[in-house]
């Protein structure tokens, strides 16, 4: 079955979706390490549930949901070789987490989630799956480092482990690759954007045949140009409706010139906005990038919305693209 | 030069008081069961700094939530609401919103203080936000005037400064925001003269009151905070050379100086004596009458056990020292 997504302002997710039940009872096993049949069974339950609400909504480019990564940083370490998990580390309040340990040469050791995008991929009714990957130097920024102590050494090591994974995603026909890198604006100086852009040209050197994206959010985007621009990528996914579309000037004044997706709706509160509030949004977005070059999606990931708002607010994104298109056309 | 090595501040929970946090609000607990695994934790954490060789000791802060949170519960005028990121790391305070005229209603964290001196007999420093730090994390939906604010703020904590001068040996205002690099110099300088209008109506004589200052420092932030009339904590490992430039260039020849050479973020094994090593040019530059070696920040971004190493680093660290500049 294919699918023809629209030409102008295709709408699309960042990647994750409000977990099901399935997912949860996943988490649970995975904890005691047991990932046989059953665990790959709810996964899959589960990203067959987020998919089938992504196409029942509208969009036109859809994701897998991520329904297996509880945590978009420990999951990866999970995954790759090199990576311990700490005991607990405050996060607020009495709550903790724990944090990925870089304890050896960090590798890949088999797919991560080429899996989950394959399946995906077999029942999104011909829409394009978005692959999502947490990046290298969010995945350094988020980790303790007890084995390099050098964060570009670990940081490209990361990004040749990664690079193995997008390789054996676009040779499968994957054509949208996403590298989620949120610690970019809350901590990134001058020196690390070039070890991340580094990073960015190990990860996609070569590979002309996909759309390559970056999503950064929550802190000071401002901070990211004008040295983002340099980046080896094609689109830049923002969070934008949070910050009252604030990075919108700045991208005005450095004539930005790639692939905008522009966050429309706020994960964030369970308010929905309505579709005129929707329309405004991509409208402020048109006055900086062309229609074919402006995506619409929320700012953020939806998991940790329910189901229900999640739901609303892509409709009602959904409906304020095509809205758009229809005046423009 | 007299020597001496303490923790910057918090010390991470100790598992068992982890757990009656959770215990005590689910109501599986009673208060007075928490307060006796309170104290446990106290003497474990004050027993840890002194068998690591600690100089001066802090009760570790095993009751705050944040810098902030046991003053905005505290103080009238205030609530602790959202969460915010704590600068640039993945740990979150309550933006204390200021819906009334603050004001001190009475100690915050003198009982703390006094918890930790049943325990030890060494010098115990006392630890407060400072005005600035407080104001510029704070959100204002009260005063007319950000200065009426900064007023009451600074006559609440001097307050507290007064009473905690009873009881601790050293005390600690806490100021990042005066080297967040999210500010201009003239943020800055007004952030200083803010603190030395504190530290100007305390009880406390200077030489006893630190403002500790970490997550960033360079030459010209540095050159700001010499300001300051007290003694002043850096952190010399967030920005390891902007940090070592600052002090050889400036130098110090105030009485207090707390240099923050044990990473408070990082878990990467350090070298005591690489260390003291590369110390050496900065005291060079630098000659206190008192010099603590201490950690860049607060210890709660790393885990207990993790930190329990720190602590020992630190020691040895303080023992280094004294061997190549006592």
């Amino acid at each position: 079955m294919s699918y023809r997504p629209p030409d102008k302002l295709k709408t699309t997710v960042v990647g994750s979706y409000p977990y099901f039940s399935e997912a949860l009872k996943a988490f649970q096993l995975r904890k005691k390490g047991q990932r046989g049949p059953e665990y790959e069974s709810l996964v899959k339950e589960a990203t067959r549930r987020a998919v089938e609400d992504y196409i029942n909504v509208g969009l036109d480019i859809i994701a897998d949901g991520e329904q297996r990564r509880e945590d978009m940083a420990v999951f990866f370490a999970e995954e790759l070789g090199g990576f311990e998990i700490s005991d607990l580390v405050r996060i607020f309040d009495n709550v903790y987490f724990r944090k990925p340990v870089i304890a050896d040469r960090i590798t890949w050791i088999h797919e991560i989630v080429f899996g989950d995008w394959k399946y995906a991929s077999g029942i999104s009714r011909g829409r394009p799956v978005k692959v999502t990957l947490t990046g290298p130097y969010t995945m350094y920024s988020w980790s303790f480092d007890k084995f390099y102590g050098d964060p570009r050494k670990a940081i490209l090591d990361l990004a040749e482990a990664l690079r193995k994974e997008i390789e054996a995603l676009v040779g499968a026909g994957a054509a949208y690759i996403q590298v989620d890198e949120p610690a970019f604006s809350t901590r990134a100086e001058k020196s690390d954007l070039e070890i991340a852009e580094e990073a960015f040209e190990i990860m996609f050197e070569g590979l002309d045949n996909v759309k390559r994206i970056t999503h950064i959010c929550y802190g000071k985007l401002e901070r990211l140009f004008p040295a983002i621009l340099d980046f080896p990528i094609d689109q830049i996914d923002l969070e934008t409706k949070n910050s009252n579309y604030k990075v919108l000037d700045l991208l005005r004044e450095y004539s930005f010139d790639k692939e905008l997706a522009l966050g429309v709706v706020d994960v964030h509160s369970s308010r929905i906005e309505a579709v005129d509030e929707v329309i405004e949004g991509i409208l402020r977005g048109l006055e900086v990038v062309r229609p074919d070059k402006l995506y619409v999606k929320p700012d953020c990931g939806l998991k940790r919305l329910s189901r229900e708002v999640a739901l609303a607010k892509l409709e009602n994104m959904v409906k304020a693209a095509k809205k758009v298109r229809e005046e423009l056309a | 030069m007299r020597l001496l090595a303490g923790i910057c501040g918090s010390f991470p929970r100790p598992p068992a008081l982890r757990r009656a946090f959770d215990e005590l609000e689910a109501g599986r607990i009673g208060e007075k069961e928490f307060m006796d695994i309170l104290e446990n934790s106290t003497r474990e954490v004050v027993g840890l700094q002194e068998n690591a060789g600690m100089s001066v000791t802090t009760s570790g802060l095993l009751m705050w939530h944040d810098l902030l949170r046991p003053f905005a519960v505290k103080f009238s005028g205030i609530e602790p609401r959202r969460l915010l990121r704590f600068f640039d790391n993945n740990f979150y305070y309550r933006c204390p919103a200021i819906v009334g005229r603050v004001s001190w209603n009475g100690p915050v964290t003198m009982d703390e203080v006094r918890r930790v001196k049943r325990y030890t007999t060494r010098p115990v420093k006392a630890i407060i936000p400072g005005p600035y730090t407080f104001l510029k994390l704070s959100e204002n939906l009260f005063y007319e005037s950000e200065d009426l604010l900064v007023d009451d703020l600074i006559k609440a904590l001097r307050s507290e400064a007064d009473v905690l001068g009873e009881v601790a040996d050293f005390l600690q205002v806490d100021e990042p925001s005066l080297v967040d690099p999210e500010l201009g110099r003239a943020d800055r300088m007004r952030g200083i003269d803010i603190v030395n209008e504190l530290l100007s109506r305390v009880k406390i004589p200077g030489e006893k009151v630190i403002v500790a200052t970490y997550f960033d420092l360079d030459p010209e932030k540095y050159s700001l905070l010499l300001e300051l009339k007290a003694g002043l904590h850096v952190d010399l490992k967030s920005r390891v050379e902007a940090a070592r430039e600052a002090l050889m260039e400036y130098g110090f020849d105030g009485k207090l100086l707390s240099l923050g050479v044990i990473d408070s973020r990082s878990i990467f094994p350090e070298d005591p004596r690489e260390i003291v090593y590369r110390l050496s040019p900065i005291l060079d530059a630098a000659s206190p009458e008192t010099l603590i070696f201490s950690t860049s920040s607060w210890l709660d971004y790393i885990p207990f056990n993790e930190a329990v190493r720190k602590l020992d680093a630190l020691g040895r660290v303080l023992a280094e020292a004294e061997v190549r500049f006592g």
